[in-house]
C-alpha cells in the first residue's frame, strides 16, 4: 500500500498543486472507489489471509508438516486430520499451511525481480528508443510467442530443477509483460508537459527517470503485479507437479497435488484441497487486480 | 549389456501428466468410486456384461500398461513384447509353472557330463504357421541368424555357443564355448522362427511365421496386436476366437476398461486402487510373488559408507513392513537376500529386523552418532520418489540426512555409468529383475567387482574377493548341490557386508474378469496368455 503514497496519475495540471494534500485526497478516493468493488475486497482479504497464513502459518499448524505415521495412511478428513493425511501419514492441512510460505514465497520473489528487471527494461526502452528500445521490445516479442508454462519447462530443462531454479524460470517469463506495458506507460508520460519542463530546467536523466517518468506509470506495474502473482503461482505449481520444482517433500502446493493424483479415486482428499486452495489462491489475485486496475483506471467510472 | 537385465532395469516411463489431465482422472476416480452401488443395481437391467459373469464374447483383450516395442522374437527386450511373442513363437525348452525348465518344441533333452554339450530331441509333426516344416535344420537356420545379426538381442546368448549341430533330421545338439549353469535357463529365451521368413527376410513384426498356438493377424504400432488361433497347433488348441493386446498408459483408463468389460484382463493393476476395485464388476485381483528386487544401493568408496557397522545400522533402520504398505499399499514381500526367493538358489538369511537402538548404536560405534548427510538418486516417477522420501524418513531417524533427488531417467543413467574417480552417486533407489531367473543373472551384473560403472551396475562398488570367486566358480558348475552351497555363501557374503538397503520383492498384481481362467501371471511381469479361457 506504500505506493499509494506516490501521486497515482500526476497530470501537468496537477503538478503545481499541494503534493501533501493531493495525496491524501487521492488516497482517500482511491479507497472510497475500491471499497465499492465487493469482489476485489474479498479477494483482498482472502490475499491478506494467506500472507499471514504464510507467515504465522507453521507455528499455528496442528501437526508438523514433515510428522508422518504410517499407521494412518491416506484416512479421509476426521477431527484430528482436518483435511485428512496423505501417502505418509502426514497432516495435510498443516502441509498446506506450512506450503503457502512457499508456493506465495516463490511467486512473490519471481514476480517482484521479474516486475523490477522488466520495468526498468520497459522506462529505458520507452525513454530512449533506437536500438535499446528495438532489442528489448523484439526480445519480449520472442519471448511472448512462447506459452508461459512451456517457456519454464524449457528454462528449468536447461538450469534444471529446484525451487530457486522455478523462481528464476517464472521470473524470465515475467520479465516481458512488464517491459511491454512499461515502455508504453513511459511513451505517454514523455510527452508530458512536467517531463519537458524537468529536461529544459536542465535535470539529469536518472531523475528523470526516477523523480518523473516513473511514478506516472507506477499504476500499470501494479495492476500488472498483482495480475501476474496469479499466473506465477499457477506456473510455480504446475512446474512443481510436473516434478520440475520443489524437493519431493516439500509441501509446495502443486507438488502435493502431484503426489496426490496417485491416489484419484481411492483418496480424493489429497487432490482436492491442494487443487482447491491453488485455484482460490490465483482466483483472489486475478479477482483483486482487476479491482486495482478499475479502480486506478480514470476511464472506468 | 552383459545380461539382458540391464535395460530390464531402465525400462521405465515418466508419465507426462498435466494438471488437466489430473482434473479429468479426478472425475474419472470418482465415478470409479461408485461403482459398486451401480454394479449391485446391475442384475436388474439384464443383457449388460457386467451384470453377469459369462463372457460376452470370445474374443480376449489383455490391457498392458505399455506398448509391443518388437515382435522379433529375437530380439523382444521387454515382457510385454515378450508375453506377445510366446503365443505365436516356440523355444525348444520352457518354463513351467515353479520355474523349472521343461520340455516344448524338443520331446526332451540330455546335458553331457562336461557341461559343454546338450542334445536336443525334437517334437515330429510340428509345422510353422507358413506351412514350414520344424525340424533340425529350423533350429541351425535360427542358431545362424542371431550368430550373424549382432544388434539382434539373442546374439550375445549365441555368442557364447561354439557350434549348433544337426545330429539328425530331430536331433540337434548346442555345444558351449565354456560351461554356463544359466544356458538352459536362457534357452527357454530362444525361440525357434520359421526358416523360410528368415530366409525371405520377411518383417518379423507383421509375419505369420512361429509354430505358437496362435498366428499374427494384425499389429497397430502404438495400439494393439491381434493374433487369432493356429489351426494346425501341434498341442492343445486355443479357446478363444482372438486374442488382443492393448498398450493403456494410463492407470486410470486401464481400470476403467476392465470395470466396464473392454478389457478382459489387465496388468499391471494399479497397486493404490486394488482393493478397491476387488470384487466389484465381476473382477477378481490377484498376485504373484516377482522377481523384482527393490534395493538402494549404497557407494562403499565413500568414507562413511565404507564402514560396515554404518551399513548395517542403516539396513536395522528401515521398516520393511511399513514399506510395503506406504509404497506397495501391502503388494510388496520381505526378502531376505539380496535376490527374492522367486529365482534359484535362493537362501534366506537372519533378518535385518527393524531396530532403532540397535542402529543407532552401530553408527555411535562407528563413530558416526551425530549422523552425516547423503544425496538419494532415483528415476522421477511417483512411485519411485514415494519410495525414496520413505528411505529420507527412515533414515532421519538415526540422524542420516537424505536429500532425495529424482530425475529423467536418462540423466540418471548419464550420471551413474561415469568412470570411477568421477562417480558422485551416494545412494541409488532402484530395482533389478534377472529375467532368466538365475543366480548368476540376479548377481553378477550388480555386485562383482568387474561390473563397477561404466561398464554395468554396480553402484555400491562392492568389491570383495571371496564373493567374487564364488561366483566365478559356480558360473563353471552344474551340480546342483555345489550350486546350492555356493550361492548360498555367496548370498551369506553380501547380506553380511550389507552393500545395499534390503527394502523388498515387488508382487505383481493383475485384475481380471471372473469368467476369464487359464492367464499366468509370471514372476518376471510377462503373461502366459496361451491357455486363456473364457466362460
Amino acid at each position: 500500500m506504500s505506493e499509494t503514497k506516490q501521486p497515482v496519475n500526476p497530470t501537468p495540471s496537477e503538478f503545481m498543486d499541494d503534493p501533501v494534500l493531493q495525496n491524501r485526497s487521492r488516497t482517500r478516493e482511491f479507497f472510497k472507489k475500491f471499497f465499492q468493488r465487493k469482489t476485489a475486497v474479498v479477494a483482498g482479504c482472502f490475499i491478506l489471509f494467506l500472507v499471514i497464513i504464510a507467515i504465522i502459518g507453521p507455528s499455528i499448524a496442528p501437526y508438523d508438516p514433515a510428522a508422518y505415521d504410517y499407521s494412518a495412511i491416506r484416512s479421509g478428513p476426521t477431527a484430528q486430520h482436518l483435511m485428512g493425511t496423505d501417502e505418509f501419514g502426514r497432516d495435510v492441512f498443516s502441509r498446506l499451511l506450512a506450503g503457502a510460505r512457499l508456493s506465495l514465497g516463490s511467486a512473490l520473489a519471481a514476480v517482484i525481480v521479474g516486475a523490477a528487471l522488466g520495468t526498468i527494461l520497459g522506462i529505458l526502452a520507452g525513454y530512449y528508443g533506437g536500438i535499446l528500445e528495438a532489442l528489448v521490445m523484439r526480445s519480449s516479442d520472442v519471448l511472448f510467442a512462447m506459452p508461459d508454462i512451456l517457456l519454464c519447462i524449457a528454462i528449468v530443462a536447461i538450469i534444471g530443477p529446484g525451487l530457486i531454479n522455478v523462481i528464476i524460470a517464472v521470473t524470465v517469463f515475467t520479465i516481458p509483460s512488464f517491459a511491454r506495458i512499461m515502455r508504453s506507460a513511459t511513451l505517454s508520460v514523455k510527452g508530458s508537459l512536467y517531463v519537458e519542463v524537468a529536461r529544459s530546467l536542465g535535470c539529469p536523466d536518472s531523475r528523470i527517470l526516477i523523480k518523473h517518468i516513473f511514478p506516472g506509470t507506477v499504476q500499470s506495474m501494479i495492476v500488472n503485479f498483482t495480475m501476474r502473482i496469479g499466473s506465477a503461482i499457477l506456473a510455480a505449481s504446475s512446474l512443481s507437479f510436473l516434478g520440475f520444482g520443489a524437493d519431493v517433500s516439500a509441501p509446495e502446493w502443486g507438488a502435493m497435488l502431484s503426489s496426490g493424483r496417485n491416489y484419484i479415486g481411492v483418496a480424493d482428499h489429497l487432490i482436492l484441497f491442494p487443487g482447491l486452495i491453488i485455484f482460490l489462491t490465483v482466483l483472489a489475485f486475478n479477482l483483486f487486480g482487476d479491482g486495482l486496475r478499475d479502480t486506478l483506471d480514470p476511464k472506468v467510472k | 549389456m552383459y545380461e539382458s537385465e540391464v535395460t530390464e532395469m531402465m525400462k521405465k516411463r515418466v508419465p507426462a501428466l498435466m494438471l488437466a489431465s489430473a482434473i479429468a482422472l479426478s472425475a474419472a476416480g470418482c465415478s470409479g468410486g461408485n461403482q459398486p452401488s451401480s454394479g449391485s443395481a446391475a442384475p436388474s437391467t439384464s443383457g449388460t456384461p457386467s451384470s453377469t459373469a459369462t463372457a460376452p464374447d470370445k474374443d480376449l483383450v489383455v490391457a498392458f500398461n505399455t506398448d509391443i516395442q518388437s515382435m522379433d522374437p529375437h530380439n523382444t527386450t521387454d515382457t510385454l513384447s515378450i508375453t506377445v511373442s510366446r503365443t505365436m513363437y516356440e523355444s525348444l525348452v520352457t518354463f513351467d509353472e515353479n520355474q523349472k525348465v521343461v520340455p516344448l518344441l524338443a520331446e526332451s533333452y540330455t546335458a553331457e557330463s562336461d557341461n559343454l554339450t546338450y542334445t536336443f530331441k525334437l517334437r515330429q509333426g510340428v509345422k510353422f504357421h507358413d506351412g514350414t516344416d520344424f525340424n533340425a535344420d529350423a533350429v541351425i537356420a535360427n542358431y545362424e541368424r542371431c550368430l550373424a545379426d549382432t544388434t539382434l538381442r539373442q546374439n550375445s546368448r549365441v555368442a557364447k555357443w561354439e557350434s549348433c549341430t544337426k545330429v539328425d533330421d530331430y536331433t540337434v545338439a548346442i555345444k558351449l564355448k565354456e560351461p554356463n549353469s544359466s544356458f538352459i535357463n536362457q534357452f527357454t529365451q530362444f525361440q525357434i522362427v520359421s526358416p523360410k521368413a528368415l530366409e525371405e527376410g520377411t518383417d518379423l513384426n507383421k509375419a505369420e511365421a512361429g509354430t505358437g498356438q496362435y498366428t499374427f493377424k494384425e499389429h497397430t504400432e502404438g495400439d494393439h496386436v491381434t493374433v487369432v488361433p493356429y489351426a494346425d497347433y501341434w498341442g492343445t488348441k486355443a479357446t478363444v476366437d482372438s486374442l488382443t493386446f492393448r498398450a493403456v498408459p494410463e492407470d486410470g483408463s486401464r481400470v476403467a476398461m476392465l470395470q466396464t468389460g473392454e478389457a478382459d484382463y489387465i496388468y499391471p493393476m494399479p497397486t493404490v486402487q486394488a482393493d478397491q476395485v476387488n470384487g466389484t464388476d465381476n473382477i477378481t485381483v490377484g498376485s504373484v510373488a516377482s522377481n523384482i528386487m527393490r534395493y538402494v544401493t549404497l557407494n562403499t568408496n565413500l568414507p562413511e559408507l565404507s564402514d560396515k557397522r554404518v551399513r548395517q545400522a542403516m539396513n536395522y533402520a528401515i521398516d520393511k513392513q511399513a514399506y510395503a504398505q506406504v509404497v506397495f499399499s501391502g503388494y510388496c514381500e520381505e526378502v531376505l537376500s539380496c535376490y527374492p526367493s522367486t529365482v534359484s538358489y535362493y537362501a534366506p538369511q537372519t533378518p535385518y529386523t527393524y531396530d532403532l537402538d540397535k542402529a543407532k548404536s552401530l553408527m555411535e560405534e562407528a563413530g558416526y552418532g551425530d549422523g552425516f548427510s547423503l544425496t538419494l538418486w532415483g528415476d522421477n516417477i511417483s512411485a519411485e520418489q514415494t519410495g525414496m522420501q520413505f528411505i529420507m524418513q527412515q533414515l532421519a531417524q538415526i540422524g542420516i540426512t537424505v536429500e532425495v533427488l529424482p530425475m529423467e531417467p536418462s540423466t540418471l543413467s548419464d550420471m551413474i555409468y561415469v568412470d570411477e574417480d568421477q562417480a558422485e552417486i551416494n545412494m541409488w533407489y532402484v530395482n533389478w529383475s534377472a529375467s532368466s531367473f538365475d543366480a548368476d543373472g540376479s548377481m553378477r551384473s550388480i555386485l562383482h567387482s568387474d561390473m563397477v560403472p561404466p561398464k554395468s551396475a554396480n553402484t555400491a562398488y562392492f568389491r570383495n574377493s571371496e564373493f567374487d570367486s564364488l561366483l566365478d566358480q559356480a558360473i563353471k558348475t552344474s551340480d546342483t548341490d555345489t550350486l546350492t552351497d555356493l550361492y548360498a555363501q555367496a548370498q551369506a557374503i553380501v547380506w553380511d557386508e550389507a552393500p545395499w538397503l534390503f527394502l523388498g520383492n515387488d508382487e505383481l498384481v493383475y485384475g481380471a474378469k471372473t469368467y476369464v481362467s487359464g492367464i499366468v501371471l509370471n514372476p518376471d511381469g510377462s503373461v502366459n496368455v496361451t491357455n486363456a479361457t473364457l466362460a
